[in-house]
């Protein structure tokens, strides 16, 4: 459909000996969202890590636009334009829900500490200029995120809208590829219905690039154009949302029916 | 040869000493991940009442109960005092702050070992007291090997230490205590659900590591004679970094890294220069930091996200 | 979920309580209410009036001293409170900054370089040994941080003081450092036309560096790299996941934070004309992190009031009468606050004041004679306070015995429900009447490190944001 975004060739993670991530092959394409499902500790989050940097594989390759991502600082591939939220929400808590997505512009922006210090024209323009990309980002999310709310800090927040600017802030990084791991989790069916919603619309408006980890199968069912399946670390089956549901492969995995050992 | 020996062997005196103050230390931060700053005032405490036994049963001249009584005596009342100090440091100035950020604790816990050296400093004054071991223990006796000698107070420390620490084995990897510990170690939240009495757990870690220090103390005093009130500054950090140096939270890494750091003081002291012992352990500690950061005997975790 | 309504008026309710509570509300209300330039403007000012209003040097001196503190607690602030960083090793940037100046400023190595290039080396090479310092934090994480921190500033001081032998090749030694003696005789400053002699001169200087570094702390905050510091402070791994270069922000801190001592140490040793190693020890810093915990991490007025307090009080301690003024009138304002309704205060100052005389004459009927009155200063104050405490400075046991045991009963206390604490309360503020009066009064220096521990701890557990501080929550 389009040039290949993120490419994942053979990578390869143990921990003691324990496989984390076993030859993973994986490509997403550009403008495409892709679900990641799979049982727990299949490995899907060790995957997120792996692109983002925080761990480092043991073999093969990660690239963005062809770029290379392995042996790259989490800041570094942040800015080379992959964004991410956690399954467990990692806010800025006590900053403020403006300055959380001001932080996360932090690699897009220029202004030395001393610019700062000395109100440079320069600093205060860009300052002037983030504010408002951040204040527009928020609007992104209708009327949650606005208005009193920018100066609110943000534990203050209600539970799903933490979730709602951990990816504003993952957006005000510039990335053009967004890692959202598990954003239905611990959310109320009419929450959820609308985090689908703005998954399609973070792609549809905004044309982002989308890899998401989720366990609720209507959400997977709803945003996905792919979906990949993990077990043990490795790929069991991918495809559209009704093959990947199908196989038995898959089925297996979840159910743990182990009828057919075929490992 | 003769002052290699003699080197090494205050080298294992002084590294007994810091390896029972680093049990302290590593005990009650594999168990609340908290640095306790006041630990090496534990330890003065505890000199200071050995020293306040030996005064009470008749000073280190004329002492009214036999020398081994005494001596076990002024080990078992240090352990005893120190242990209940630690207790007392943990209900008030941690046990609120458990939940509160990181650095709390921390700032708390460097209040705490102001407050006791200045008390110690307000009850004891800045005098620098003496045991006198001599006096009841002769340097004369001992044992002799080859060319160098370990005079029987060395014997002894190095003794209590080794029994203090079978002893400490014993409790973490044997008793229903040692278990509920080691399980507190690992997952507190998961311990606490599954039935152990955190809070006991927590309060008995800080009993036995202050008691430690309690016990090294009064081994100070009777080997190296004099206390005061700022002696627990150094031997603290001392101290911790010989639990650094074995891998924090780690029981056998204490012990290790507290031998390592004592004979590295001891040989520094002998062949370089003694006035800069502290630099030379400050900079094995820096060392240990960075090409190993989880110590010798430590683990390497994993970052949960 | 409805944007207003409710949600919001429970919101903005919540955060007017958390941040408005307490005796110092109204300050602190009134304090936010005017823009910081005012808030900078007002606080110069007064400064400044200082000098106007006494020609006393040793009144001049203290105010001195709480500059020289405040910029010290704005530059910790960077770090801990900004960057969330525990460094134990600050105050060696302070002796790094003074030794600096001194050795380009002395006889010492025969150098008197011109004031402006002694400083600049001086702040330089601070900022050099912070970064070198924040190196290992990188991998560190922040309780090892805090140790190895605490290990340098214990090294720095030793070095200084062992390294006036330092043997040269040739077998001739160099006196770099003077030991223990320290540094003396070091110039004092000369900018351009300006020769700085008197302590006058200093505070004048002190005053404009101490609002240069609040306008750039303030600006700092409020930028780019601010929130960055903030960022790393809340999570440092969601952090470096947002395009923030965690380790070089650190070490940025690390080194501005550095800097700022130094800064203040190259002023400390010309209006001290000499360094000594004594100078730089553990009790400074903990003067620092007093102060810095005290007024609330994080927040710029916070920790100059703070600085102020920390620097202040210890020299009212010094004088017998002020220091009883202060001891009792902290005693019965705290009552004051904490005793609701005033019926129970009442009560409780009443039985106190009794309980104190039936003591007094009890004691004075079993050992008739033994008593002294108390000292120090004469007049109504002191004769009442003579026939209400038990004056016997000269038994140590008991007055040792009795500071025990005011630990222990103020501890217990703590535990206890308050209606039960009411009725200890009374025996207890006597216990600490008898022990004020018998021995802290008499040694300040003690009572100051009494009162810097028990502000950490009490600070801590109470309100660890400090008075002028934003509370924080943090989830673990």
């Amino acid at each position: 459909m389009n040039a290949p975004a993120l490419v994942l060739r053979g990578v390869h993670k143990t921990f003691g000996g324990l496989t984390a991530i076993d030859a993973l092959d994986l490509d997403v394409d550009d403008g495409e969202i892709v679900s990641i499902i799979g049982p727990n500790g299949a490995g899907k989050t060790s995957l997120f890590n792996l692109i983002t940097g925080l761990y480092q594989p043991d073999r093969g390759s990660i690239t963005l636009h062809g770029q290379n991502l392995v042996g790259l600082a989490p800041h570094q591939i942040a800015s080379a334009g992959i964004a991410r939220t956690f399954q467990t929400i990692r806010l800025f808590l006590n900053m403020s829900v403006r300055d959380n997505v001001m932080a996360a512009a932090h690699g897009r922006t220029t202004a030395h500490l001393w610019q700062s210090v000395l109100r440079t024209p320069v600093a205060q323009r860009e300052e002037r200029q983030v504010r408002a990309e951040a204040e527009e980002l928020l609007g992104f999310f209708g009327e949650r995120l606005i208005g009193y709310r920018f100066e609110q800090p943000a534990y203050s927040l209600s539970y799903a809208n933490r979730r709602r600017l951990e990816i504003a802030r993952a957006m005000a990084t510039g990335a053009r590829v967004l890692l959202i791991d598990e954003p239905a989790a611990g959310m109320n069916p009419a929450e959820t219905h609308e985090m689908t919603d703005l998954i399609g619309r973070l792609r549809d408006e905004r044309g982002y690039t989308i890899l998401v980890i989720e366990h609720d199968m209507h959400v997977v069912e709803g945003i996905s154009d792919r979906v990949v399946a993990l077990d043990h670390g490795a790929q069991i089956a991918q495809g559209t949302f009704d093959d990947v549901a199908t196989d038995p492969r898959v089925i297996e995995a979840y159910l743990g029916l182990r009828t057919a050992e075929t490992k | 040869m003769s002052l290699f020996l003699q080197l090494l062997i205050n080298g294992v005196t002084l590294g007994s000493v810091y390896a029972l103050i680093a049990l302290g230390y590593s005990m009650v931060y594999g168990i609340l991940k908290l640095l306790n700053f006041a630990h090496g005032e534990v330890y003065m405490i505890g000199a200071f009442i050995g020293y306040g036994v030996l005064t009470a049963v008749g000073g280190p001249a004329a002492p009214v109960v036999p020398v081994w009584l005494l001596v076990i005596g002024m080990v078992v009342v240090a352990m005893l005092g120190s242990g209940v100090l630690g207790v007392i440091i943990e209900r008030f100035a941690y046990r609120p702050l458990r939940n509160s950020p990181r650095i709390a604790p921390l700032i708390s816990a460097l209040g705490v070992s102001f407050f006791l050296q200045a008390s110690a400093l307000l009850l004891f004054t800045a005098r620098i007291r003496s045991y006198d071991t001599t006096e009841f223990i002769s340097l004369g006796t001992g044992v002799d090997i080859g060319p160098a000698r370990i005079s029987l107070v060395r014997l002894l420390a190095i003794g209590t230490a080794v029994t203090l620490m079978v002893a400490l084995t014993v409790l973490v990897r044997q008793t229903k205590l040692g278990r509920a510990m080691r399980a507190t170690a690992h997952d507190r939240e998961a311990a606490a659900m599954m039935g152990v009495d955190v809070d006991r757990v927590i309060v008995a870690t800080f009993f036995i590591g202050s008691a430690l220090a309690g016990a090294a103390g009064v081994m100070v005093g009777l080997v190296f004679g004099r206390i005061f009130h700022l002696m627990g500054f150094v031997a603290g950090l001392k101290g911790f970094t010989a639990a650094v140096v074995g891998g924090i939270g780690n029981i056998p890494g204490a012990m290790l890294g507290g031998l390592l750091i004592g004979l590295g003081e001891a040989l520094a002291a002998g062949y370089i220069s003694s006035t800069f012992t502290d630099l030379i352990v400050f900079g094995l500690l820096i060392a240990v930091m960075l090409l190993r950061p989880r110590g010798l005997l430590g683990t390497p975790a994993v970052d949960k996200v | 979920m409805t944007p207003i309504g409710t949600d919001e008026w429970v919101a903005e309710a919540e955060q007017r309580r958390q941040g408005d509570s307490g005796p110092l509300a109204p300050l602190r209300r009134g304090l936010m209410r005017v823009p910081p330039v005012g808030r900078l403007a007002l606080l110069v000012a007064g400064a400044g009036l200082l000098p106007v209003l006494s020609d006393s040097t040793f009144v001049v001196r203290v105010g001195l001293n709480a500059l020289l503190f405040a910029l010290l607690a704005l530059g910790l602030n960077v770090v801990v409170g900004y960057a969330g960083l525990l460094d134990l090793g600050f105050i060696a940037f302070y002796g790094m900054g003074a030794y600096t100046y001194a050795l380009l400023s002395s006889d010492q190595l025969g150098l008197h370089w011109p004031t402006e290039l002694a400083i600049l080396t001086a702040v330089l090479a601070t900022v050099v040994l912070g970064y070198l310092l924040g190196l290992p934090s990188r991998r560190l994480l922040g309780d090892y941080l805090a140790i190895v921190t605490l290990f340098f500033g214990q090294a720095f001081v030793q070095l200084v003081t062992n390294v006036d032998r330092l043997p040269l090749p040739g077998g001739r030694t160099l006196d770099l450092t003077g030991g223990p003696n320290g540094i003396t005789g070091v110039d004092q400053f000369r900018l351009g036309m300006l020769h700085l002699r008197t302590v006058q001169d200093y505070y004048w200087l002190l005053i404009v560096v101490f609002a240069l570094a609040a306008v750039v702390f303030f600006n700092a905050d409020n930028s780019r790299t601010g929130r960055a510091w903030r960022a790393v402070r809340e999570d440092p791994l969601a952090a470096g996941a947002l395009t923030i270069p965690v380790n070089r922000l650190k070490l940025l801190a690390f080194a501005v934070g550095a800097g700022t001592a130094g800064l203040a140490g190259t002023v400390f040793a010309a209006v001290q004309l000499g360094v000594f190693p004594a100078n730089f020890t553990v009790t400074l810093l903990i003067m620092v992190y007093a102060a810095v915990v005290l007024g609330g991490t994080g927040s710029i007025p916070g920790v100059v009031l703070g600085a102020a307090v920390i620097s202040v009080v210890p020299e009212i301690l010094r004088d017998p009468d002020l220091s009883r003024f202060l001891f009792y009138g902290v005693m019965v304002s705290t009552l004051m606050v904490l005793l609701r309704p005033w019926r129970v205060l009442a009560a409780v100052l009443v039985a106190t004041v009794a309980f104190g005389f039936a003591i007094r004459g009890l004691v004075d009927w079993v050992w008739p004679g033994e008593l002294i009155e108390a000292g120090g200063g004469g007049g109504k104050v002191a004769d009442a306070l003579g026939s209400w405490v038990v004056m016997t400075p000269g038994n140590v046991l008991v007055i040792n015995l009795a500071f025990v045991a005011l630990i222990a009963a103020v501890l217990t206390l703590t535990t206890l429900r308050p209606a039960v604490r009411h009725i200890g309360l009374p025996a207890v503020l006597y216990l600490s009447a008898f022990v004020w009066e018998n021995r802290l009064v008499t040694d300040p220096s003690i009572t100051r490190q009494l009162l810097l521990g028990v502000i950490l701890v009490v600070m801590m557990n109470v309100r660890p944001h400090g008075l002028l501080g934003e509370p924080r929550v943090e989830i673990t």
